[in-house]
């Protein structure tokens, strides 16, 4: 091979080189428009404007929105799912089911308030009460450490479908908003001046009308404190992917680890008591 | 044999390679620099390119603006939406309350907003940010953004939802160099999508980080798009330009409370007219214990916190 020869094929092969390098050069500066990743749906449950007293049953009666009801997301359809019971005997609801209480159905769902017939409770050989069927998951923790624990502090012992406050006025369970107020002055007064509780509607009252919540929608008279919620899911990063990592000073203290949101992490919290509903 | 050296004017191999080398990177430097106009593939209207500052529309103007931005819309997304330029009602000056007590920082607020404001879901823009903190402490610096428990509120903590603050005094309106944001008569303080030049001054001004860049087209599955739309509100914004939190126009304007405030559970948030002596904030303000966050930068919002206690 002569030094002429030589030179035309190194010089032939470098201009392919560089043409080739022009080439994905400019196809990776301007042929590639990058897209971000598909966007993520939004959990019907995070937008959902029900109380937290909805029970399913309600929801479907009502007509309501049951796209939050994804049940066979998680659950397989006509699989028995096993219930938890705490040591007396109460189903203890799973966490994800802390925002969407089931089986806590407001009283007139069930009741008739025209019923003449008295309902009447039955004890067990203890002297302890059975609780009536549809109320097997009652929780009674009324009050702080539980002071308001007496069915006959609210229900009326001749008849338990009819409410009577401490001064002995009777109230039928639509009116069960009279009977919290008779100890819940100040919260009333709240509540009336639209503080305590949610509104939804209008704020303008001459434009339309405004909606109010009555005690027993939020709260259930019989375990009042308000249940712990699921968060909605946390602010992501720009272009997708893990959350942002804000590294706070309590979570250096946990001994967290600097990208925040990961699963370690996740799967650390998640080791907390569950709630009961 | 003996090479020759090349004769003067003759291409030398070197010079090949440089000269290859030179022509062949500026080639790609200038395909590089006009990349971004192969994105354009929209090129705005000659009425659109002409359009006017908001204050100085005529009503059919803006009646014209409103179809086009209608039928923009229907042709992106399939349907067509009902879309208004909602003024301030008179004697209305919107006052927001938030009450810290109550916030359990589930974030519904966040994705209620999301929903009825059309905003990016990929990438992700929200104008709530709730903070979690240790209880007995107040730095936002310092605060959890990004908590995710099974279930909230945690133990020793507290939350504070930050969004726009709607100032009084706000130092983003002052920062704009185009007027594209300004303050309304009852106190929503607003921006014009058409008129942003995106340059993100109001962004670094606003000490409430309450302002959102699109740095990305906004993405909005079809389905999800609310169609109940205000100029100035939740109509689809554009790429490079910024947006906030409006109060809902939308919903606020026609006398309605905001999205958040409905969606929320524990009934923290109060919204209403501050000039009504019998709505709820005026009496949240007369009898609470409030305060506005960072007071001592003089913004003056119109977004307080209060307690219970």
């Amino acid at each position: 091979m002569t030094a002429e020869t030589k030179e035309s094929v190194v010089l032939t092969a470098m201009i392919l080189v560089f043409v080739a390098l022009y080439g994905v050069f400019v196809e990776d500066l301007t042929g590639r428009v990058r897209t971000p990743p598909p966007p993520e749906p939004t959990p019907a449950w995070a937008t959902n404007t029900g109380t937290v007293r909805i029970s399913a049953a309600e929801v479907i009666a009502t007509d309501g929105d049951t796209s939050m009801m994804e049940c066979y997301v998680c659950h397989t359809e006509g699989e028995r799912q096993p219930l938890k019971l705490d040591s007396e005997g109460r189903v203890i609801l799973v966490v994800e089911h802390s925002d969407l209480i089931f089986g806590k159905k407001r009283c007139l769902t069930c009741h008739d308030e025209s019923e003449e017939a008295s309902l009447e409770l039955e004890y067990d050989d203890d002297g302890r009460v059975i609780l009536p069927k549809g109320h097997e998951d009652l929780v009674l923790r009324h009050g702080e450490y539980g002071r308001n624990n007496n069915c006959y502090n609210c229900h009326n012992p001749d008849k338990l479908d009819e409410l009577v406050t401490r001064q002995g006025k009777k109230y039928p369970l639509s009116e069960s908003t009279m009977l919290c107020v008779s100890c819940h002055g100040p919260t009333y007064r709240d509540w009336l001046r639209g503080l305590h509780g949610r509104t939804s509607g209008y704020w303008n009252r001459e434009m339309g009308e405004a909606r109010r919540e009555p005690c027993a929608a939020c709260h259930d008279p019989h375990h009042p404190e308000f249940p712990h919620l699921r968060p909605a899911p946390a602010p992501r990063r720009l272009h997708g992917g893990q959350p942002q990592a804000f590294a706070g000073a309590h979570r250096r203290e946990a001994g967290g680890d600097g990208d925040g949101g990961s699963d370690e992490n996740h799967s650390a919290q998640t080791a907390e008591e569950p709630e009961e509903g | 044999m003996q090479r020759q050296p090349y004769a003067t004017g003759e291409m030398s191999r070197r010079s090949f390679l440089r000269n290859t080398a030179i022509v062949s990177s500026a080639v790609a430097a200038m395909a590089a620099a006009l990349a971004p106009l192969r994105e354009l593939d929209e090129f705005p209207s000659l009425e659109e390119f002409l359009q006017k500052h908001y204050k100085e529309l005529t009503p059919e103007e803006m009646d014209r603006i409103l179809k086009r931005i209608a039928d923009e819309v229907e042709k992106e997304y399939g349907r067509r939406p009902e879309i208004k330029d909602y003024k301030p009602l008179n004697g209305v000056q919107f006052v927001y309350c938030l009450n810290l007590t109550r916030c359990v920082g589930c974030r519904k607020c966040v994705h209620a907003c999301v929903a009825e404001n059309n905003q990016s879901r990929s990438p992700e823009i929200q104008y709530i940010r709730v903070l979690e903190m240790p209880n007995g402490t107040f730095d936002v610096e310092q605060s959890e953004h990004t908590y995710q428990p099974p279930a909230v509120p945690r133990e020793q903590r507290y939350y504070m939802p930050v969004q726009c603050h709607q100032c009084r005094k706000p130092p983003c309106v002052k920062a704009c160099p185009v007027e594209a944001t300004w303050q309304e008569e009852d106190g929503i303080t607003v921006v014009d999508y058409d008129w942003c030049i995106g340059c993100r001054y109001c962004e670094a001004a606003c000490p409430y980080w309450a302002r959102r860049f699109n740095w990305a087209k906004p993405r909005i599955p079809k389905d999800k798009l609310n169609l109940n739309m205000s100029y100035l509100g939740n109509r689809p914004r554009k790429k490079g330009v910024m947006e906030k939190c409006h109060f809902c126009i939308q919903r606020t304007r026609a006398g309605r409370y905001p999205a958040c405030l409905e969606v929320c559970p524990t009934g923290s948030r109060k919204f209403g007219n501050i000039l009504d002596p019998e709505s709820e904030v005026s009496y949240i303000l007369r009898n609470r214990r409030v305060f506005v966050l960072k007071e001592e930068v003089g913004t003056m919002p119109r977004f307080y916190y209060y307690f219970d206690v």
